[in-house]
Formats: structure tokens, sequence, C-alpha cells
């Protein structure tokens, strides 16, 4: 039975893939004189386990989230036994965001954070909560961009009971992660976005825009899911999620394809070399130690990227060509060992 | 273990004829040394420039931060100081994952490798190993004060003593004995090598802790410590070779006695 179940998403996957490479190449009569060659094959992105178009992956993210939005708290809760409360907690605290009014400098603007994917408002809340009560800091600002308007509703309605969003430090806003517009060049310090990066459809699209939008000695931070190192526990996580998540899905939010999308992206998502990797293309410096921070052996994990500061020295020197390191004399008494 | 070993491995710093501190210098002009240091060599060698610890950005904001160090601590406060002083932001400290830690690392390197180069500028006494790891010592010992670290030290000893920073702590004093012994010119390859480290790193912990209670001008009270407990090492190592010496007369008068009466041994 639960063979089956695993074994499910890769028929599936190889059926997508049976589909796709029929319509590459059309069947054409007799009668064509040349292969219908005008027609590109559309950009695919991964769902889940299935290929689609680029374009219709967003659509179909968004019916997802539209229709946990309601459950999305209740059920994350289920889902990682409330563990996921503890990551957000260390994702926010080790960020630590905030600047103490003591040591800020004068008039300077103050601290702008860009929650991404963060509809339910769950990262902002405690983001401004820890600049409140760990720096004093009542004046640090977030903007919280969703694609999704059912998961902002759900952020809205939280915030409510919030004082930030009448104090106007708080603030949603529908937009792709991919196209930031209303969000000017070099104007955010810090750029976070939980659990949302992996329904992206061009990750490195959404990096370029974080790294357009960040000022310079901005923070990338990213929490999303990831892949556990140890063997033994990798087993019993893939069987769990594989096995229990959709189930979960079925019986208290009743939608089963949603659920088994969440643990096929999480399959899909890259591994954290290979995440830093794509952030460190994206211009960004890696902190110590590679740039990433194992939670709970891996399931979760935090990536951090800093937008470099263009130094002038920097750029004026010259680059030099690597030089070998020891030439050879032509002249063989001048040959020194 | 033999008495014999026993008394190689214990006899710290023990008279053994002093390695030439010169380095070798190649009798040909040495080869053109490659200026980008961005090659991740792992061996050292004495004709190539040891590469930077840290990467430029990371240099700059730690050095910024040290700076704001005699004010405000081995803090993260000095840390977010320091990276708007470098040019940075506040939260650009999400850099250093190890927070605070990392800026007492770095000065616990930057002073460490400092040392070769007072050993390039100044020189170092003539005469034994022992003599020349007594002024290292001082020397080290100095830099806390001259860098305005000694009255913050004790924030930086009690960071390493957590449970998570001490394994890169104590790695950090092991880099430091083992730089100390090897500028100081000593040669062994023997299990002494690491009885003279071992040795060499508490000697200077414990120097480094009375340093923090230290209120005698520049510190002299320190290095008056720190020599007296080299000297103690010195003294302790001679103890345990006399002892070992005697341990192994002794038994080897029993072996020959017992043969002597015609036990087969």
């Amino acid at each position: 039975m639960a063979t089956s179940r695993i074994a499910r998403p890769l028929a599936r996957r190889l059926n997508a893939r049976h589909v796709l490479s029929t319509q590459a190449t059309p069947l054409r009569a007799f009668s064509y004189a040349l292969p219908a060659r005008s027609e590109q094959p559309p950009r695919t992105t991964h769902f889940g386990f299935e290929t689609v178009p680029e374009d219709v992956k967003q659509s179909r993210v968004a019916s997802v989230f539209s229709s946990v939005a309601t459950s999305y708290d209740t059920m994350n809760d289920l889902m990682s036994l409330g563990i996921h409360r503890l990551w957000k907690d260390h994702f926010v605290r080790a960020l630590d965001p905030g600047i103490n009014p003591l040591i800020a400098t004068p008039g300077a603007p103050p601290l702008s954070i860009l929650d991404v994917a963060g509809g339910t408002g769950d990262i902002a809340f405690r983001l401004l909560e820890h600049a409140g009560r760990v720096h004093g800091d009542n004046t640090a600002r977030v903007m919280v961009a969703d694609i999704n308007p059912d998961m902002l509703a759900e952020g809205r309605r939280r915030a409510a009971g919030t004082p930030y969003l009448s104090q106007g430090r708080l603030e949603f806003v529908e937009a792709n992660a991919e196209v930031l517009s209303m969000v000017p060049d070099a104007s955010v310090d810090i750029y976070t976005v939980a659990f949302g990066i992996r329904n992206f459809t061009n990750i490195r699209k959404a990096l370029a825009e974080a790294h357009r939008i960040l000022k310079p000695g901005g923070v990338f931070a990213c929490l999303e899911f990831s892949k556990v190192g140890n063997p033994v526990l990798d087993a019993v996580y893939k069987r769990w999620s594989f096995g229990a998540i959709p189930l979960i899905g079925q019986v208290v939010a009743g939608d089963r394809k949603s659920y088994q999308y969440l643990v096929e992206s999480i399959e899909r998502f890259p591994s954290q070399t290979e995440f830093a990797g794509m952030i460190k293309e994206g211009g960004f410096l890696l902190p110590e130690g590679g740039g990433w921070e194992d939670l709970s052996m891996g399931i979760a994990c935090v990536h951090k990227g800093i937008k470099p500061v263009e130094e002038k020295v920097r750029a004026e020197e010259p680059v030099k060509a690597e030089k070998p390191i020891y030439i050879r004399p032509s002249n063989p008494a001048q040959i020194p060992y | 273990m033999p008495p014999r070993l026993l008394r190689l491995s214990l006899h710290f710093l023990s008279a053994r004829p002093a390695a030439r501190l010169t380095r070798t210098t190649p009798h040909y002009p040495p080869r053109p040394i490659p200026t980008s240091t961005s090659s991740p060599r792992a061996y050292h060698a004495y004709d190539r420039p040891t590469p930077p610890p840290y990467p430029p950005t990371e240099t700059a904001i730690l050095t910024a931060a040290l700076g704001r160090v005699p004010a405000h601590g081995f803090s993260k406060t000095a840390l977010a100081l320091g990276a708007r002083d470098a040019g940075y932001l506040p939260v650009s400290t999400n850099l250093f994952p190890a927070g605070e830690m990392e800026l007492v690392k770095f000065w616990c390197t930057k002073a460490r490798l400092g040392l070769g180069g007072t050993v390039e500028k100044e020189g170092l006494p003539e005469g034994g190993v022992r003599g020349r790891v007594k002024e290292l010592v001082r020397r080290r010992l100095r830099m806390n004060v001259e860098g305005g670290v000694v009255g913050r030290w004790g924030e930086a000893i009690a960071l390493m003593a957590h449970p998570t920073y001490a394994p890169t702590a104590l790695a950090e004093l092991s880099r430091l004995a083992d730089e100390i012994l090897f500028l100081a010119g000593d040669a062994s390859l023997d299990s002494a090598w690491y009885a003279k480290r071992a040795a060499l790193a508490g000697v200077y912990a414990a120097a480094e802790t009375f340093q923090t209670q230290d209120t005698s001008p520049g510190c002299v009270d320190t290095e008056r410590f720190a020599r007296e407990r080299l000297g103690d090492v010195e003294s302790l190592g001679k103890a345990f070779g006399d002892v070992g010496e005697w341990v192994e007369f002794t038994v080897h008068g029993v072996l020959n006695g017992l043969r002597s009466k015609g036990v087969r041994l």
C-alpha cells in the first residue's frame, strides 16, 4: 500500500514525460512539406513531480494556497508536529532584526524588511516583535508580499489583533516575487522568505530581484525545507511526508492533492549545497560555514546571503593575471637547485 | 611507556640543540611570489605568503568592530557598529553566524599572525628555545594590552568557555601554542611535540586568565606570572625526567639483581 503510494508520483512523472515527448515531435501527414517547426516547446518547470509549462505553475500554486489558506496554521502544526514554530522562532532570532535607537544613526530611515511569500504574517509578526523586544526598535517596518490574495486576507485578519497595522509598520501587498516593481532599488535591509521559495516558478529570477531591491550590506534570508543528511532519519522522514502528510491533508483540510503537491515540491527543491551555490551566483556573499544552517538535521534549512558593498578601491585595482609560479630559466647554468 | 620515552615526552623545553631560527634563504633570486592569495593551499611554505584568514569584507567589518571593543566589549553592539563603520548595515552582521565569538576569534587570529610579524621586525633573543618561548608569550600578552582588549578580555574568556564555542577556542589556543613553538625554532618530531604544546597552551591560558584581573601598569604582573609558570613547567619537566631516570635505573638494578639470583628474564 505504502510502496504503491510512493511509486505513484514516480509513475505520474514518467507519464508526464511521455506525454511531453509525444508533443515535442508532432505527427505529420504526408501532405506537409516541412515539420511543424514554428511552435517552440513551452519553457517548463516543476510542479511537484510533474513537469508543467512555466505559465501554468503560477496558477496551480495559487490554487493550492487558496485552498489551504484557512487551515494553514492547523495543518502546519499537524504536519511538522509543531516544530515549524521553533524553526520560525530560530530563523528570526538568528536573523536578529532591529536597530537599537541608542546606536542608530540620527536621521537614518527605519529598518525596512520585505517578507516575501509571507501572506499569513507568521514571520512578519515575529520580526516586529523581536525588533521591539530585543532591540527596543519600535520603528522597523515590514512589507508582506504574497502572490495569493487568500493568504494575504488571512494575514490581514490576524494582523488586526496586533498593534503593528495601526502604527503603519505593517503592510500587505499582492506581488509576484519575480517582479517586485513596487519596491525601489537598494531600499530594503532584510529580505526574508520562509517556506515559499520552492513554489517560485523561477528561483534565479527571484534571487536577482532580491539582489536589486536590497541595500548594499542587506541580508537575504530564506527558511526552506531541505535535504536530510542522515539516511536513517531520511527514510523515516520520507515515509512520514509521503505517507502521513497527504492523509492529514485529506482528513483535516479535505484536500489531498494540495498536500501531495507540498511534499513533492519539498522533494524537488535543490539540496543545501546547490541552493547556496545559486545564492552565490546571484551575487551574494555567503556567511561563514557555507552560508546555511540545518534545522532538525536538515529537514529545514536557513540560507543567508549578504549583498556586498561595491568598494571603489577594489574596483580600481587591476585584475592581475595568474603568474606562473616558476619559470625555468633558459640558461642551464642558472638553474638554482 | 618506556621510561626513556617518558622522560623525553615530559622534558618540556629540554635543552636539546636549538633549531636554527633563521629560515633557510634560497640561494637563488627567490621565485616570483604569486600575488593572488586566493589559492586554498593547506600547507605552510616559507617562501609563500600565508593566505589571509578572512575574506576582505569580513576583515573590514571585524577590524572596524575591534576598534569598538574597548567601549562596547565583545558584543553584538560592537559588531553592528563595526559593520556600520565599514560601510555596511548593522544587519550585515548576519555574515557571522557565531556573532561576537567571531570577533574573539578574529582578534586571536590577528594577534597570532602578528606574532610572526614581530619576529620578522624585531627578531628574537639568542639562547635557546626556552628563552624565546618566554619572550614570545610576553609579546603575545602585551598585544592584548596594546590592542586595548585587555579590559574586555574577561568577556572573551566567558564566550570561549561557552560549550558551543569551546572547541573553536581550544583549536585557536593550540594553534597559538604551535605558532609560538614554531617561531621559537622548536623542531622536535617525537612524542614531546604534544606535551610541549599542551604545557605551553595551559600556561598561556592561565596567564590570560590572570591578565583579566591584573591591575599593574602595562600588565607587568602577568608577564612575571607567565615567566614563572613557564619556569615551573621546565622544572616539572626536569623533575619528571629525573624521576624517570631514577625509575629506569632502579628497574634495571632490580632486574639485574634477579638475574644474578638465577631468575630467567
